[in-house]
């Protein structure tokens, strides 16, 4: 039973867990009961899909128009008319929140999206393979993970040019060794079982071991990061328009709200708080998913 | 394993010379030309073309390459795009307030992480594990320059207790490092939480409180200790995320570090500076997972290495 | 069994973690050490409030040099002259003054420019400064091999010769109307230092000026202290002045609130109605050379009708970006050059009026506007402005794009194209400010067709014979009355024409603590702290 598998995997609560070959449905049927008794999840999950309608619907929900400006009341506090106030161009905030949460949402789920699917991929492949393939990946990611995060990413966006489709590609990237490393790590473990060695013996083609046993087992990990992932690429998404390097500027993004409104801290905080504090929720939501997702996945965590 | 090790250190050089020849080329991608930065608004085209021959810009990107490399190799940093002095002074005087930032950060966020994720774990599904859980993740939820620019607001310009910023005294790093250390701090916690429970199911601790020792006996010496080791471990793997963070946060409280340096090079395509910069990182991350490897190993036995 | 190797790699954690703090620590003992010799000076960081006479500046981007002959940048300048002076130099309405000439002498045709010294002035090594001096600073500034940013101004100098000590004489090649100006912005520096560490100018600078080097890390901070011999009676007041870059805006703000910094400049104009008011904090306003305006790329369409552009200064209401983008501290942009820049000639007309704008669009055959993109900077203030050229065009059916981008980026976009015709931008929000004041710097670079990208700043790919000319023609010029009158003519031609979108004229915004006193930023946006006093 020898294998390779590094410390990577300590990230990962499922790294090194052997799973046994359960039926499909009574996984999900335990999972939905164990996912449902954690209250604060279930919270953050059902805020999550007011999130996702609120994206959806946006449009007919705000009360002003999100781009219009208005010169008459520059940067008014929360009153009656204005629930959340108005911005530096008098602009409605509430109706930017809403208008902003599709956007918000779009870029940061395609991006973990993105960095999910060739995670996996490259972690299987190299969890799979071994050898020189599972060098050539696993070098790689290091190679990218010697770089600060947030330089990759204004290099891609330097290189790329400004725009939110250029932010989801940069923080795909800085996403993917991780979803790698992690995959990798559950593919080692989930190669040594029983029933991989009784297909494999039973002269499955590798294809096939991959597709059939042995993603069904990183399943779990790839749900979990996923749900883990989304808080941070909406802050990473952040971050990059505080730097200056994210959405177009006149679009609603959250993380360009914020970072716009930044200067008006002292004399209009709510500028500043409305819009961090919805980013903040968000990625609270996500994360708490995140977490209620890992405990309920997770075999060891059985009382 | 010592065989294991020595490979493995062999394994950084080449490791490097990609992240040097990458860095290299990733700069000069980036769109952007130092000597028009340098030469200002109203320079004229002779004077731009003057300056990329002095600093060598006019020539093919391979040589320029290579001559960077033996500089380097010779210890030469050179000099600075921008301001013509040599990189490696200006690193010396920027290494210590991000050394102070990131290892202040990582000390306290070690320190109320372990104590949030034992207290969780000890108290599991009852109300200090919520309330840890939750402080726990709404650390890693908010925006690091928000929380940052919030703090500067309450608790420097309101309250006046700290400075807005710079390094002139201790009180000086309080909010950086708060703000640096918020993250580390919740991911520690959930890591140190799940950590203690597995610790907990083992078998010894199960033998220890049937034999009667008491309560914080077994958590104090046995379960915190062993899982103590994961944590730190894990710890170690943060210092180089907590580098690459210390550019936000050295923007927003003006901390003179190498963080900053980085952004301000950025901006001025300041190619030496950079690449002097990234390569350090990178080294440091490099080595840094190394020994956490290692160590792992060591403490896992169930993990062996095949060569 | 288990724990034995875990004891053991517990213990070789605990190793590496004390040789870390080891190192920390005695890194920081030496850190520590140093910040005593730093501190041990006059408390340069101390609050500055207080009633000691160490000032704090606070300033929005790093020093990026402090060779005088080398600078290009306003910070970089205001640095200078706090430890060099020029022969001449710029009071606060940047009119051209005597500074280490006491007289000088203009011949009839223009040529020899002849300067009467100070007499017992000593640069800061205790050299003397004379006439040799000047000739070695001009023989420095002129060579090819140092390549300095000045050089250019001192092209047309064919020599320079010095009768007695006290006497310099410029003899020029052709007349330049502006030479006075550049004179202004060539600092002298010791010649000594000059003949034995030239090549470290910038970590040693010795010059005249009321202030000495003491320290400089870039990036955080450039301490000077009183000179104590300075030539001028009485100067300066106060013993020391730290300047410090603080970019982000909200940390410099709050460095004054707190007294962390005596002055901020940049003030940022968002926060000017919030501290004005409180009694310690002071806000000082100046108009300033510093134009903002859209270049809108005459040779593409639609903007090659002359129409079009006009359509634009019609459609964009200024009053409304003044209170807008810049808070109300500012004003309409009324020429090609702001008020406070040599030969300014007011202009009228594009008053805010959306139907002529609209009329203007149909006659040149876009009754349903058109979709264009705007290019500008990354910096929050440039986005607003960029923002608000965009909802208000949109009222006449012109669908603009903010591009906003990182600066370097941008200035690559600008200048990596080698004809007119490969230019891609279209309009871009920018803003220009001659260094020197004058109104060459003013105009050449931005409206002669010889100043097309990547040579000039010419992004307007503005072409007109008449100008072209009328610029030569007024550099040469040896009438001051002459020279205004074709700038007359050159403003009103380009106003007429609107290869801009003319936007306004920044106010130079510093705030400082009402304790001091004297600290000024003059029109080019350079901080002079010669009379700067602590009361």
């Amino acid at each position: 039973m020898s294998d390779n598998s590094t410390v990577m995997g300590a990230g990962s609560p499922l790294s090194g867990e052997v799973l046994p070959p359960v039926k499909t449905k009574g996984r999900i049927g335990e999972f939905v009961s164990k996912f449902c008794r954690q209250r604060m999840s279930l919270t953050a999950a059902g805020f999550i899909v007011l999130l996702l309608l609120i994206a959806v619907f946006g449009p007919f929900l705000t009360p002003y128009n999100p781009d219009e400006a208005n010169y008459e009341v520059l940067m008014a506090g929360p009153s009656a008319d204005h629930w959340a106030g108005t911005d530096e161009y008098g602009r409605d905030i509430l109706s930017r929140l809403i208008d902003g949460t599709r956007l918000t949402l779009a870029v940061s789920l395609s991006a973990v999206f993105i960095a999910a699917v060739l995670g996996t991929i490259l972690g299987l492949l190299s969890g799979f393979y071994g050898g020189w393939l599972d060098r050539l990946i696993m070098r790689g990611s290091d190679v990218l993970f010697s770089f600060p995060d947030l330089l990759l990413a204004i290099g891609i966006v330097a290189i790329l040019g400004p725009g939110l489709s250029n932010v989801v590609i940069a923080v795909a990237v800085f996403g993917t060794p991780s979803f790698a490393r992690i995959i990798r790590s559950v593919t080692l473990s989930a190669k040594e079982t029983l029933f991989v060695e009784a297909a494999r013996s039973m002269g499955a083609k590798n294809g096939r071991i991959i597709w059939r046993h042995i993603f069904p087992e990183t399943v779990p990990s790839i749900i979990v990061n996923v749900s883990m992932k989304v808080g941070g690429a909406i802050l990473a998404a952040a971050s990059l328009s505080f730097l200056g390097m994210g959405a177009k500027t006149t679009e609603p993004d959250w993380g360009a709200m914020l970072s716009m409104g930044r200067d008006y801290l002292s004399i209009a905080p709510h500028i500043v708080y409305f819009p961090g504090i919805a980013i903040f929720l968000t990625v609270l939501a996500f994360n708490l998913v995140g977490d209620g997702l890992r405990d309920a996945l997770d075999p060891k965590m059985k009382n | 394993m010592g065989r294991y090790a020595l490979q493995r250190l062999l394994g950084v050089i080449p490791l490097l010379f990609v992240v040097s020849v990458l860095v290299f080329m990733f700069l000069h991608l980036i769109p952007g030309d130092p000597a028009r930065l340098i030469a200002g608004q109203d320079a004229t085209l002779e004077e731009i073309m003057g300056i990329r021959q002095q600093l060598g810009l006019d020539l093919p990107l391979w040589k320029q390459y290579v001559h960077y490399m033996s500089n380097l190799l010779s210890g030469d940093l050179g000099n600075s795009i921008q301001s013509g002095l040599a990189v490696t002074d200006m690193l010396m005087s920027r290494v210590m307030p991000t050394l102070w930032l990131t290892f202040l950060s990582m000390a306290w966020a070690l320190l109320i992480g372990l104590l949030i994720g034992v207290v969780s774990a000890v108290y599991r599904n009852r109300w200090p594990d919520y309330v840890g859980t939750l402080a726990a993740i709404s650390g890693m939820s908010v925006p690091g320059f928000w929380l940052g620019l919030v703090l500067i607001q309450i608790f420097s310009v309101e309250l006046g207790w700290f400075p807005t910023g710079g390094v002139d005294t201790w009180k000086s790093y309080i909010l950086p490092s708060i703000t640096l250390g918020m993250g580390i701090m919740s991911m520690l916690a959930r890591y140190s939480r799940s950590s203690m429970l597995e610790t907990l199911r083992e078998d010894y601790i199960r033998t220890g409180r049937a034999k009667g020792m008491r309560e914080y006996v077994v958590i104090g010496r046995h379960a915190l200790r062993n899982s103590l080791i994961q944590v730190v471990t894990v710890a170690g793997l943060q210092f180089g995320f907590l580098l690459g963070g210390s550019v936000m946060v050295e923007t927003v409280f003006s901390i003179p570090g190498l963080g900053r340096l980085l952004v301000d090079s950025i901006l001025f395509r300041d190619y030496t500076v950079i690449q002097a910069l990234l390569l350090i990182f990178a080294t440091q991350f490099i080595l840094i997972n190394l020994i956490v490897d290692l160590l792992y190993g060591v403490l896992n036995p169930k993990i062996r290495y095949s060569s | 069994m288990k724990s034995k190797p875990k004891v053991w790699s517990m213990f070789m954690l605990l190793l590496i973690m004390a040789v870390v703090a080891a190192g920390c620590g005695n890194q920081a003992n030496n850190s520590a050490g140093n910040n005593t010799t730093a501190t041990s000076q006059p408390q340069e960081t101390g609050t500055a409030a207080g009633s000691d006479k160490d000032i704090v500046i606070a300033i929005n981007s790093n020093f990026m040099t402090l060779d005088p002959h080398n600078a290009s940048d306003t910070h970089s300048i205001s640095a200078a002259r706090t430890m060099y002076e020029g022969l001449m130099g710029f009071d606060e309405n940047m009119n051209v003054i005597p500074v280490l000439a006491t007289e000088h002498k203009i011949s009839e045709d223009g040529l020899v420019y002849t300067f009467t010294l100070q007499e017992n002035v000593k640069f800061h090594d205790g050299t003397d400064f004379n006439a040799e001096a000047v000739k070695a600073n001009i023989a420095r500034i002129q060579d090819e091999q140092n390549n300095l940013r000045l050089r250019k101004s001192f092209a047309k100098v064919a020599s320079v010769e010095t009768p007695d000590a006290k006497t310099v004489v410029f003899t020029l090649s052709e007349p330049y109307n502006a030479f006075l100006n550049k004179v202004a912005m060539a600092p002298m520096i010791s010649p000594k230092a000059l003949a034995e560490n030239s090549a470290d100018i910038m970590k040693s600078p010795v010059g005249t000026g009321p202030f000495m080097y003491k320290e400089w890390t870039q990036g955080d901070r450039l301490v000077v202290v009183k000179n104590p011999n300075y030539w001028q009676a009485g100067l300066p007041m106060v013993d020391s002045v730290t300047f410090r870059p603080v970019p982000e805006n909200g940390a410099r703000i709050a460095m004054l609130k707190t007294g962390e910094a005596d002055f901020i400049y940049p003030m940022p104009t968002e926060q000017v109605s919030e501290v004005e008011g409180q009694a310690d904090i002071i806000v000082d306003t100046t108009e300033s050379t510093i134009v903002r305006y859209v270049t809108l790329n005459t040779m593409k369409k639609p903007f090659d009708d002359v129409k079009v552009r006009q359509a634009i200064n019609y459609a964009i209401n200024k009053e409304a970006y003044i209170k807008v983008v810049k808070s109300g501290l500012g004003s309409k942009l009324d020429s090609t050059m702001s008020s406070k820049t040599q030969y300014y000639s007011q202009q009228t007309g594009y008053d805010y009026d959306v139907e002529k704008a609209k009329q203007l669009l149909a006659e040149a055959g876009y009754p349903d506007g058109f979709a264009t993109e705007i290019w500008g900077e990354n910096e929050s203030e440039t986005i607003k402005g960029m923002q608000f050229i965009q909802q208000q065009l949109a009222l006449v059916g012109i669908k603009v794009e903010v591009k906003s981008m990182e600066g370097g980026t941008l200035s690559d976009q600008i200048n990596s194209v080698q004809t007119p015709e490969e230019a891609k931008v279209q309009m871009w929000y920018v803003s220009w400010s001659p260094s020197s004041g004058d109104a060459d710097g003013a105009t050449r670079g931005l409206f002669s067709s010889e100043m097309f990208p990547p040579a000039g700043s010419n992004t307007a790919y503005y072409k007109n014979e008449n100008v072209d000319q009328w610029i030569a023609d007024a550099n040469k010029s040896t009438d001051s009355e002459e020279a205004k009158a074709i700038y007359a003519d050159i403003q009103k031609t380009i106003w007429e024409e609107a290869p801009w979108a003319f936007m306004g004229v920044d106010q130079i915004i510093s705030g400082k603590r009402s304790n001091l006193e004297g600290v000024k930023v003059f029109p080019d946006g350079s901080i002079n702290i010669l009379k700067a006093e602590v009361k």
